[in-house]
């Protein structure tokens, strides 16, 4: 890791981590995964395999069946702070009935940006919605600013999910699948903005992406998840030395 | 499942016919005397046409006192009893139903299951059943004895039984949302208040406002009731009258009920119409419910 300038500590530190929704039906053994800022590390693997699995208990969504997972700094169950985290379920979770704006909205309060917390609840500030207005510009959605979710399409509200998390200005990006049902064009600028993003404030990101070609061009480091085992993956190895 | 799996088709039939004789043998233990049902037609009719019919509509005519200052005069019958007994009602619906669900909303919040830790979720709902256990007359019945005859204890009631109903409604709505949504703001690190506030209520907000409006029809229909023990409304003008054995003025005021809880069932239909399907759908047409699509195409 000595070839890497900025590694300091790692985002994320997962250690003799098992995961899974049973106890008694484990999927994926992870003996040790770090990423440090201002990685970008992509997560491959056969559908049903566990990837969308790894990232929710990275996010503290489920518990580890067993093992040490750290992330930002604070250690399951404790969470990470406000705002730290940006996550894009594989399924958005976007609220549909509401806007575009509000469900960015909910991004960029989340976010330290914000500065007014009355009983566990932030009024949007200005610079909240100074930032969330710039994250739904650069995903190319500004005509549908006013929008109910419910009224774009597939690729529009996979844009909007990544917009709220790009409001967030969060230190790690986990992202699944965030770029599929999109076209070639827009996901150079979807990929764009966020490396962009993530390069310029040196946080992380962590993909899943199923296309192998697209997930070797994007990511420093890429893991291939098969049968029960996180690996590197070696055959062909990207531009940065690939390590676990 | 897997008994209805091994017995077949006939032993449903057989099943079914059994638990018909098995009510009727019931009901035959209950009723010493089938002479006095049989009676019963003979007496509808007597007590119809002696009784009940024609109505006798002066329940529409101003009452004698207090005097009617009404202008111009063919509006007078804004001073009668039925006009002035059904805008009470009406009134007792509509605000015992904000009141209801502005209390509901957060009641049913915390009984979510998909929101709180279940300690939490069961004493909510503990008290809304609890609401929810007494019909609205009883709970009249309560409140006329609390704080005497009149409006207020109708509206006391009903709240309470709105509390009760409504919030049972809204948190299975609030139970029945997707978890993806939820999950998202979690990660985000946002508060619970937020993440009720910000995103509960406007996913779920159709179907809050339709059960809303659905409540204020149903305390409409119930509330025409509640007067009959006091508690304000058309329904004193009816246990008034049913008490002077004026049944051709009862009949009058139950015809009008009926008229008015049919429009307003109506309007709630097409009001929550707008909120419980998404515009941009087609709306299904009658003809579809009744014949196969393949008939449909002209
Ligand atoms: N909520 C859940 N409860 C129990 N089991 C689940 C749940 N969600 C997913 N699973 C199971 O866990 C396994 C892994 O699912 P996961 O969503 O992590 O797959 P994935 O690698 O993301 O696949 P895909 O590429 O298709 O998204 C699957 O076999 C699935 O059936
Ligand atoms: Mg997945």
């Amino acid at each position: 890791m000595t070839d890497i300038p900025w590694s300091t500590e790692p985002i994320i530190r997962l250690n003799d981590v098992t995961i899974g929704y049973k106890e008694k039906e484990p999927l994926v053994e992870i003996p040790n995964l770090e990423i440090f800022p201002g990685e970008i590390v992509a997560i491959a693997g056969p559908s049903g395999v566990g990837k969308s699995t790894l990232l929710k208990t990275i996010a503290g969504l489920i518990r580890p069946i067993s093992g040490s997972v750290e992330v930002c700094g604070k250690s399951f169950p404790n969470r990470p702070n406000r705002g730290e985290l940006g996550y894009v379920p594989q399924s958005l979770g976007l609220v549909r009935h509401a806007s575009v704006l509000h469900n960015v909205m909910l991004g960029a309060d989340s976010g330290h940006n914000n500065p007014i917390p009355f009983i566990g609840f932030c009024f949007p500030s200005s610079l909240a919605k100074k930032k969330a207005i710039q994250a739904i510009n650069s995903m190319g959605l500004e005509e549908k600013i006013n929008e109910p979710i419910r009224r774009l399409s597939g690729g529009q509200q996979r844009r909007v999910a990544t917009a709220r998390t790009l409001a967030q200005c969060p230190d790690l990006i986990m992202a699944d699948e965030f770029l599929s049902e999109l076209d070639e064009k827009t996901i150079d600028m979807v990929l764009g903005e966020v490396t962009k993003y993530v390069r310029s404030s040196n946080a992380a990101l962590l993909v899943v992406e199923h296309d192998i070609t697209r997930a070797k061009m994007m990511a420093d480091r890429l893991l291939v998840i098969d049968d029960g085992r996180i690996n590197p993956f070696i055959t062909e190895p990207t531009a940065m030395e690939v390590k676990i | 499942m897997k008994y209805f799996d091994r017995i077949s088709r006939p032993s449903w039939l057989v099943t079914c016919v059994l638990i018909f004789l098995f009510s009727i043998i019931i009901l035959n233990g209950m009723i010493n005397d089938w002479g006095r049902a049989s009676q019963g037609i003979g007496n509808l009719i007597t007590f119809f046409n002696e009784s009940l019919w024609p109505p006798d509509w002066s329940v529409l005519e101003p009452q004698a006192y207090p005097v009617c200052t009404v202008y111009p005069s063919f509006m007078d019958f804004t001073c009668s009893t039925a006009w002035i007994g059904m805008l009470e009602t009406i009134k007792i619906a509509f605000v015992s139903t904000v009141f209801g669900t502005i209390l509901s909303i957060p009641l049913s919040l915390l009984a979510a299951r998909n929101l709180n830790p279940s300690w939490v979720s069961y004493s909510s709902r503990f008290f809304l059943a609890a609401f929810r256990s007494l019909p609205s007359i009883i709970w009249a019945i309560f409140f006329v004895i609390l704080v005497g005859f009149g409006p207020l204890a109708g509206v006391l009631a009903m709240t309470v039984y709105t509390v009760g109903y409504l919030g049972k409604l809204q948190y299975e709505a609030i139970e029945g949302m997707t978890k993806v949504p939820l999950d998202a703001s979690e990660a985000m690190g946002l508060s619970k208040f937020e993440t009720a506030i910000k995103v509960v209520i406007p996913e779920s907000a159709n179907d809050l406002i339709s059960q809303a409006i659905f409540m204020f029809e149903y305390n409409f229909r119930h509330g025409t009731v509640i007067g009959i023990v006091g508690a304000g409304g058309i329904g004193y003008y009816i246990n008034l009258y049913l008490k002077f054995l004026q049944y051709d003025k009862v009949i009058a005021y139950l015809i009008i009920i009926f008229v008015v809880v049919l429009f307003i069932d109506f309007i709630s239909i097409k009001a929550r119409s707008y909120f419980t399907e998404e515009i941009d759908l087609p709306r299904s047409t009658w003809k579809s419910i009744f014949f196969p699509p393949g008939l449909n195409k002209r």
